[in-house]
């Protein structure tokens, strides 16, 4: 593999790579704000500039310049290298790069840094970026220099309403095109451009638009400054005081690589960010997805309950588990059908699965119904782990809803046994169910199958207990837990090995690790141990292009 | 390695000193007379200023709260919160003090201004600005943090003793009803609002060129 | 019989009422005294107001303040005491103090018939008639102080035991092993003093030193000794460890609160009041001014013949009198003693009471005997 020199370290790189992703890939960041791995190259905000060495028996290009001499308090001539910027700069074997060595970058890059940072309001108490702002961030590392300029800033438009998710404030804004590069080369759309020029330079709708399909908060996720933020998360919080934890958008069967950021103190999750995963989302996620976490305090089940003669009576779990314990024992064999769930985790329904296969029950998966999907990540499946359902069933016979609802009518089931809520069949399909004398269902939100489930108990959702997906191209991953179980919530699958274990089974897991190991074992496709390629540190890749 | 020691002398004590009686006896006559100073300085009310003298021979000790001594310029007093011209708070709930607080005391709910207000969308203020007098331990660090001088303690009155624990916490309403000490709401420092004459500045519409 | 039980009663209340509220009086010489030696002003700010009228009476109120809160706060009882047990203790505290005083002679006795006359020695043979300043005159006196000071450290035993709380029972320990340590110390202390007086009856130590001298005089170091061991009896600095708050929060009445702890506290003021007593009539002459004798005024000295007779009640009262003063001046001396000296170690405070006092006090008995036997030229006496 071909290398050159970074400041006397030897970074390999492939043909064809600039040296800003060379360097990026090894774990180096050479500072840069319009440079993302996930977009064209503008180099327009000279912050990545570095010093190239001339080839041997080559003078190197040198610029005259004026210095300011504090001991002759006055100018005097000097020379500088040419600099070039090393977002555009393609590597070559045997370059030699200065980034930190050259005190001509370092300079360069303060000045730069003071040039941006000219016209800013400086208004970090109101901006929502702040502690996440690479203004603030280059400010300390590159610049850390009082403001030089005494004139007023230039005035420009605030809050500028970018369509329904995004706000724009001009002021903020250092104009690197990275929100208008994603929105032609991410959603395929050209919504923005730049207009006017010099310090009068800002972000404006194409005439006619607004900000708007299924991309729009990248626009936000990729500005570097506070320039663009978010309705639904600005105003809201302070990210200094949020926890990341890894985790998988359930939005779809893609099952992008997400970040949640939660606030420990409050117990509550306050956004999603993409988690760079090469082999799945890329850099990206959809608009739909950036908003589950909202979709994950909605409607949820958080105490367990029980169908009587006058409506819904409240039960502790440990309550409920006997009740459907004493309920599906009586249930002859053969006569008990067992609900696994598309949106729970691999694990939950592993443990279901174990709980099917010792009383012989034939098994169903409920799902989502699909939604519009496109070429770029959404699925047409709305189910994040379908895939996994399937896998851990370990070639069992999956049946569809649909195919639970025939047996149903063809009398052949006593009782039901369901992991989640969602169903992809018909309300009025649905009402079938009325005749299976007993529906035991472990849920973490409240919908169609538990407001006809006999037995409720309160699942936790899936911020609130680890677990893993496997999406729609067969990889499973992993994620973590972010946030306690909210109400009586339990993890499902600590359900079912309790609800098994009131029954007499032999379902022995305790512990989440155990369960995950277990499933390692039984079914090793579905362990995301080995087939996750998840990696926040994924290397950087060539721009994707869907428009 | 052995730890150093350290051997200390034996005090040198005479018998008499050993003896203890003595030494009772002369520190009764030392009591007895700070006894007599203090007994005739009240009697005659002859005692001097403690406030103007605190090193003055004899009763040092003022009453309170008929007394006081005065607090220094930059004594740090019960929180207060600013105002602006129009009397709404200057704080534009950046969270800032609350993260620096070390004792955590200080809860802030931001919020955005409703819309029609003239910084709807552009600033944010705090809804609910709730300091935990009782928590609090006046360490001044939300003062040294606010960007926005929203915050301050120059109030000069410290923690009144209140009966019942709520009253102890301090919400918006009252940290803003709170005064300086030279009977000032506002604050000293400038602050341009946009749109003010005070604001002044290129932009778009009005252009330098 | 009449005129006995009356006056028997009169002298009860009157002695036990007293007490009580030199505690509390005691309670603002306390602070004051401290206050004023410690450069301070003292407690002023409790006030009683009649219309425009403030009365501070230079903190003394703060003592009526502390009484009523005392009675009014809640009688608060932890969690596993031993109820019985826990209930009896103060009062086993505040009891033998007031007892003390029972047998303690505080003036000469009056004879009502004749109260304007002057002093006739015949009068003493109608003791019907006679009322003597001493609610009861008892033939074993000071073994029957022994006794009940003794009973002293039940109070204290008990609390620390009742408690439930592992500071009391510490500090319930340190005040029955000091108390019980320093009752040898004292009652050794007066054998020297019961030899010179050849009696155990009060009145007639005060009746001997009348005729004689002071004890002080005669027994200078059973006068040191028994006051050490005395404030070491009431368990008051330098002797405090046993409420000694910085290890102990407040010792054996850490977990009383109200009147209970009140009377904890009076109690300890009370035993400074008997004290002083004990120590004025064993050694200070109890109600005896010099040069006044049951006649009045006399001095027969230097070559000066001075007689000055009094009305047999005004001498009554001029011992009475005499009596409280020198108690106040023994009293205001232990509160100084407080606010003079630092608190002793427990172990120094054992050393002290076994390996100083108590030899101390055996050799005094020992050089006493030696002295009386060399005055009475070696004749059985």
């Amino acid at each position: 593999m071909p290398t050159f020199k970074l400041d006397d370290r030897e970074i390999p790189f492939e043909k064809g790579e600039t040296i800003i992703q060379a360097a990026h890939r090894q774990g180096i960041e050479i500072p840069h704000y319009c440079w993302h791995p996930g977009l064209s190259i503008a180099a327009n905000c000279r912050m990545c500039l570095v010093e190239v060495e001339p080839p041997p028996g080559q003078r190197a290009m040198m610029l005259d310049i004026l210095t300011w001499d504090a001991a002759k308090n006055d100018y005097v001539v000097d020379r500088k290298p040419k600099l070039q910027p090393a977002c555009q700069l393609a590597a070559s074997d045997g370059m030699v790069v200065r980034s930190e060595s050259s005190h001509f970058v370092k300079n360069t890059r303060a000045h730069v840094q003071e040039f941006l940072l000219a016209n800013h309001p400086v208004d970090c108490p109101i901006c929502d970026q702040a502690g996440e702002c690479k203004l603030q961030d280059y400010y300390l590392s590159q610049q850390h220099t009082p403001k030089r300029m005494l004139d007023e800033p230039v005035h420009k438009p605030k809050a500028v309403p970018f369509g329904d998710t995004i706000v724009y404030d001009a002021e903020r804004c250092i104009t690197c095109t990275r929100c208008i590069r994603v929105c032609d080369e991410l959603a395929g759309d050209h919504m923005l451009d730049l207009r006017e020029r010099g310090n009068r330079n800002e972000v404006v709708l194409a005439p006619g638009r607004k900000l708007e399909g299924d991309y729009t908060l990248m626009t936000e996720h990729v500005c570097p400054v506070g320039a663009l933020t978010s309705r639904h998360f600005r105003f809201k919080a302070r990210v200094w005081t949020l926890k990341e934890t890894p985790s998988i958008c359930t939005g779809c069967a893609t099952g992008c690589n997400m970040w949640v950021d939660v606030d420990p103190r409050e117990e509550r999750a306050y956004r999603n960010r993409p988690r760079d995963n090469a082999a799945v989302n890329k850099y990206w996620m959809c608009d739909d997805g950036m908003m589950t976490y909202l979709r994950e305090t909605e409607r949820r089940v958080l105490e367990a309950s029980a169908r009587g003669d006058a409506g819904r009576t409240k039960l502790t779990v440990d309550q409920a588990i006997e009740r459907a314990a004493a309920a599906l024992k009586g249930v002859p064999k053969g006569w008990l059908a067992v609900l696994l769930s598309a949106q729970a985790s691999s694990e939950d329904n592993f443990v279901m699965v174990e709980f099917a296969r010792q009383l012989g029950a034939p098994l169903y998966l409920s799902a989502k119904a699909g939604w519009k999907g496109d070429k770029i990540l959404r699925s047409e499946d709305q189910n994040p782990n379908r895939a996994g359902a399937v896998a851990v069933a370990n070639n069992a016979k999956v049946g569809t809803m649909k195919d639970l609802l025939h047996a149903v009518s063809a009398g052949q089931v006593q009782a039901v046994v369901g992991l989640g809520t969602d169903s992809d069949a018909e309300g009025d399909a649905l009402a079938t169910l009325g005749r299976v004398s007993d529906v035991v269902l472990l849920a973490s939100h409240d919908g169609p199958l538990a407001a006809r489930s006999t037995v409720l108990l309160p699942a936790a959702s899936w911020l609130e207990a680890p677990g893993s997906f496997m999406n729609v191209r067969g990889i499973a991953q992993p994620f973590a837990k972010a946030l306690p179980p909210k109400g009586d919530a339990v993890p499902a699958w600590d359900l079912v090995a309790r609800l098994g274990r009131a029954m007499e089974l032999d379902l022995k897991y305790r512990k989440f690790k155990e369960v995950r190991a277990a499933m390692a074992v039984i079914t090793p496709a579905a362990n995301p141990e080995k087939s996750s390629t998840a990696d926040a540190t994924a290397p950087a890749v060539q721009p994707q292009t869907t428009a | 390695m052995p730890g150093k020691t350290k051997v200390l002398k034996k005090p040198n004590r005479s018998l008499a000193e050993q003896a203890y009686l003595l030494e009772i006896a002369k520190g009764l006559g030392t009591t007895l007379k700070h006894f007599w100073q203090g007994t005739s300085q009240m009697v005659s009310g002859n005692t001097p200023d403690a406030v103007k003298d605190p090193w003055a021979d004899g009763i040092a000790t003022i009453s309170y709260p008929d007394e006081k001594r005065p607090y220094a310029e930059r004594w740090r007093g019960v929180h207060r919160l600013t105002h602006r011209d129009d009397g709404s708070p200057r704080c534009v709930a950046c969270l800032c003090c609350s993260t620096a607080c070390p004792a955590q005391c200080i809860y802030i709910k931001p919020a955005e201004y409703a819309e029609g207000d003239a910084r709807h969308g552009y600033e944010r203020y705090p809804e609910l600005f709730v300091i935990d007098e009782l928590r609090c331990i006046f360490c001044g660090f939300c003062v040294e943090a606010c960007p926005c001088d929203a915050i301050r303690m120059d109030t000069g009155t410290h923690m009144t003793a209140y009966d019942v624990k709520s009253d102890f916490i301090y919400d918006k309403a009252k940290l803003m009803s709170m005064v300086s000490q030279h009977g000032t709401q506002k604050s000293e420092n400038p602050r341009h609002e946009p749109g003010d004459p005070t604001h002044p500045g290129v932009d778009r519409l009005h252009g330098g060129h | 019989m009449l005129l006995f039980w009356i006056s028997a009663i009169v002298k009860i209340a009157l002695i036990v009422g007293t007490l009580v509220n030199m505690a509390a009086i005691l309670l603002w010489v306390e602070r004051k005294q401290s206050a004023m030696m410690q450069n301070r002003i003292g407690p002023n700010r409790a006030t009683i107001k009649i219309g425009s009228l403030e009365i501070r009476a230079a903190g003394l109120v703060h003592s009526i303040a502390d009484g009523i809160k005392m009675i009014w706060k809640e009688d608060w009882e932890p969690v596993g005491v031993d109820k019985f047990l826990y209930r009896l203790a103060p009062i086993a505290a505040l009891v033998p103090p007031l007892c003390l005083f029972a047998v303690i002679p505080f003036g000469p006795t009056l004879y009502p018939d004749h109260a304007r006359d002057l002093y006739d020695a015949s009068w003493a043979q109608d003791a019907m008639r006679a009322v003597p300043m001493q609610i009861t005159n008892l033939n074993v006196g000071v073994l029957y102080i022994f006794a009940v000071a003794g009973a002293g450290v039940i109070g204290a035993a008990l609390a620390g035991w009742a408690s439930n709380n592992k500071f009391s029972l510490m500090g319930g320990l340190r005040a029955a092993s000091q108390m019980v340590s320093y009752e040898v110390a004292m009652g050794l202390s007066l054998v020297g003093s019961m030899m010179v007086y050849q009696t155990v009856r009060l009145d007639e130590m005060v009746t001997w030193q009348t005729q004689h001298c002071w004890g002080i005089f005669t027994q200078p170091l059973a006068f040191v000794l028994f006051t050490t061991a005395a404030i070491a009896e009431t368990k008051r600095v330098p002797f405090d460890v046993p409420e000694g708050e910085s290890e102990l929060v407040a010792g054996y009445f850490t977990e009383y609160a109200g009147l209970k702890f009140g009377m904890f506290a009076s109690g300890e003021l009370v035993e400074v009041c008997t004290s002083s007593a004990l120590l004025v009539t064993i050694f200070l002459g109890g109600w005896q001014l010099p040069f006044v004798q049951l006649t009045g005024f006399e001095f027969h000295a230097l070559g000066i013949d001075l007689s000055w007779h009094w009305a047999h009640f005004i001498v009554v009262i001029v011992g009475v009198l005499t009596f409280v003063l020198k108690c106040a001046g023994l009293i205001f001396m232990q509160l100084q003693i407080r606010w003079t000296l630092p608190r002793f170690r427990y172990d120094q405070i054992m050393k002290l009471g076994w390996r100083m006092l108590l030899p101390a006090a055996l050799v005094n008995v020992l050089a006493t005997g030696m002295v009386l036997l060399f005055l009475n030229g070696g004749a059985h006496s």
